[in-house]
C-alpha cells in the first residue's frame, strides 16, 4: 500500500496563525485567555449576586471554590497574615484552572499554558510580589544578608553556599515555576495530539490494523481524564508554591 | 525526525531516580501512617535519600547537555 | 504530606539544579577560554557537594538537633 509515512505531531503544531487579520492578538491561544477571563469574571459575579445565608447551588460552587483556596492555601501555609494575599492567590489559581481546563474541554482542545509566554508573565508578576513583599518587611540588606548568609556553619563555606542560595532564590525558584507549569501542559497535549492523529491514522490502513486504531482512540479518551487531573493538580502546586513564596518572605529568618 | 540521542539517554536516566523517589516516599508514608510520633526521625531520613535520588536525575540532565 | 514537607521538597530540588548549573556553567566557560576539557567534570562535582552540603545544612542537621 502506498501510503504517505505517518507525521508525529511536534512543537510546529503549538503555533497558530491569527484568526482574522493579521493582529497576534488574534490567535486561538490569546483569544482563548480573553475567553477564560470573561467565564470567570461571569461565573463569580453570577454566583456572588444573590448572596443568602442558605447557598444556591451556584452560590455554593463559587463559594467553596473560594474556601479552598483561603483556607486551605492561604491560611494553612502563609499564616496570620494571609488575608492580604488572598486575592491574588484566588485569582492565580482560577486563572490558571481555567486555561488548563481548556486542554481538554472540545472544540477548544488546547491549554493556554502550553505557551512559554503565558506562564512567564504570570511568574514574572509572582516574582515581584515575593521580592517586593520581603523587602518592604525586612528592608534589602537584611532580606540579602538573611537570605545568603545563615548562622551555624564555618567561614569558609560561604564562598560555596552563597552564590547558591542567590541563584536559588533570585533565577531558578521563578524559572522552575514557570516551567513546571509550562512543561506539564505542553507534554499533555502532545500526548493527546500523538493518540489522537495516531488513531485517525491507523483508520486508514488495513481492517486488521484497524483495531488498533480502536485501541489508540479509548486510550486518547482515558488519557484525556488522567489529563484533567493533572491540570487541576498543576493549578494547585503554582498556587501552593506562591503561597509558600510569599510565607518564605514574610517569615523572619529564612 | 530529528534531535540528538543525549535526550533519549537522558529519558531513559529519569527511569531510576523516579522510581527511586517513589520508593523513598512510599515507605516515609507508610513508615508515618504507622507511627506518627516517627515522623521527626523519618523526615530527614527521606530528604537525604531525596536528595541523593534526585542529584543522579539532575546529573543526566547536565550530562545530556554538556556531552557532545 | 504536609505543606512543610512540600515546601523542602521542592527547595531541594531548586538547589540541586542551582548547585549543579552554577558550577558546571563555570567549568564551561573556564573551559572554554583554557581550550581545555576537564574542568567541566570538576565543576559538576564541586556543584554536587555544594548542593549536597547545602540540603544536609538546612533539612537534615538542623532537623535531626530538635
Amino acid at each position: 500500500m502506498a501510503q504517505p509515512g505517518f507525521e508525529p505531531p511536534g512543537s510546529g503544531d503549538f503555533i497558530f496563525t491569527p484568526i482574522f487579520g493579521n493582529s497576534i492578538l488574534a490567535t486561538k491561544p490569546v483569544l482563548l485567555l480573553f475567553f477564560s477571563v470573561i467565564l470567570i469574571s461571569a461565573f463569580f459575579i453570577v454566583s456572588s449576586r444573590k448572596a443568602a445565608v442558605v447557598p444556591s447551588k451556584l452560590q455554593f460552587a463559587g463559594e467553596s471554590i473560594y474556601s479552598f483556596v483561603r483556607d486551605g492555601i492561604g491560611r494553612d501555609v502563609i499564616g496570620h497574615e494571609f488575608q492580604r494575599f488572598v486575592p491574588f492567590l484566588f485569582t492565580i489559581f482560577t486563572f490558571i484552572l481555567t486555561n488548563n481546563l481548556f486542554g481538554i474541554i472540545p472544540f477548544m482542545q488546547f491549554p493556554t499554558m502550553s505557551h512559554i509566554g503565558f506562564p512567564v508573565s504570570i511568574t514574572i508578576f509572582v516574582y515581584l510580589v515575593y521580592h517586593y513583599v520581603a523587602i518592604k518587611k525586612h528592608g534589602l540588606g537584611k532580606y540579602l544578608k538573611d537570605m545568603c548568609f545563615m548562622p551555624g556553619i564555618p567561614k569558609p563555606m560561604y564562598v560555596l553556599l552563597a552564590p547558591l542560595e542567590f541563584l536559588t532564590y533570585f533565577a531558578i525558584r521563578p524559572l522552575t515555576l514557570a516551567m513546571r507549569l509550562f512543561g506539564n501542559m505542553f507534554a499533555g497535549h502532545l500526548l493527546l495530539m500523538l493518540f489522537t492523529l495516531g488513531g485517525e491514522y491507523l483508520l486508514g490502513s488495513a481492517w486488521v490494523i484497524k483495531i488498533f486504531s480502536a485501541i489508540s482512540f479509548s486510550l486518547a479518551i482515558g488519557l484525556s481524564f488522567f489529563e484533567m487531573g493533572i491540570q487541576c493538580l498543576q493549578a494547585y502546586i503554582f498556587t501552593l508554591l506562591v503561597a509558600l513564596y510569599i510565607a518564605g518572605a514574610l517569615a523572619d529568618e529564612h | 525526525m530529528t534531535g540528538t540521542l543525549s535526550i533519549v539517554g537522558f529519558g531513559l536516566s529519569t527511569i531510576g531516580p523516579g522510581t527511586a523517589t517513589g520508593l523513598i516516599f512510599a515507605a516515609y508514608i507508610s513508615g508515618v501512617a504507622r507511627q506518627p510520633e516517627a515522623r521527626s526521625i523519618l523526615q530527614p531520613i527521606a530528604f537525604l535519600g531525596f536528595a541523593l535520588a534526585e542529584a543522579l536525575a539532575i546529573f543526566g540532565l547536565v550530562l545530556a547537555f554538556v556531552l557532545k | 504530606m504536609s505543606t512543610s514537607e512540600e515546601s523542602a521538597f521542592w527547595t531541594i530540588l531548586s538547589y540541586l539544579i542551582a548547585g549543579l548549573l552554577l558550577w558546571c556553567g563555570i567549568g564551561l566557560l573556564v573551559d572554554h577560554f583554557l581550550k581545555t576539557n576537564f574542568f567541566v567534570l570538576i565543576g559538576m562535582a564541586i556543584g554536587l557537594a555544594s548542593s549536597l552540603y547545602l540540603i544536609w545544612v538546612r533539612f537534615i542537621r538542623i532537623d535531626s538537633n530538635k
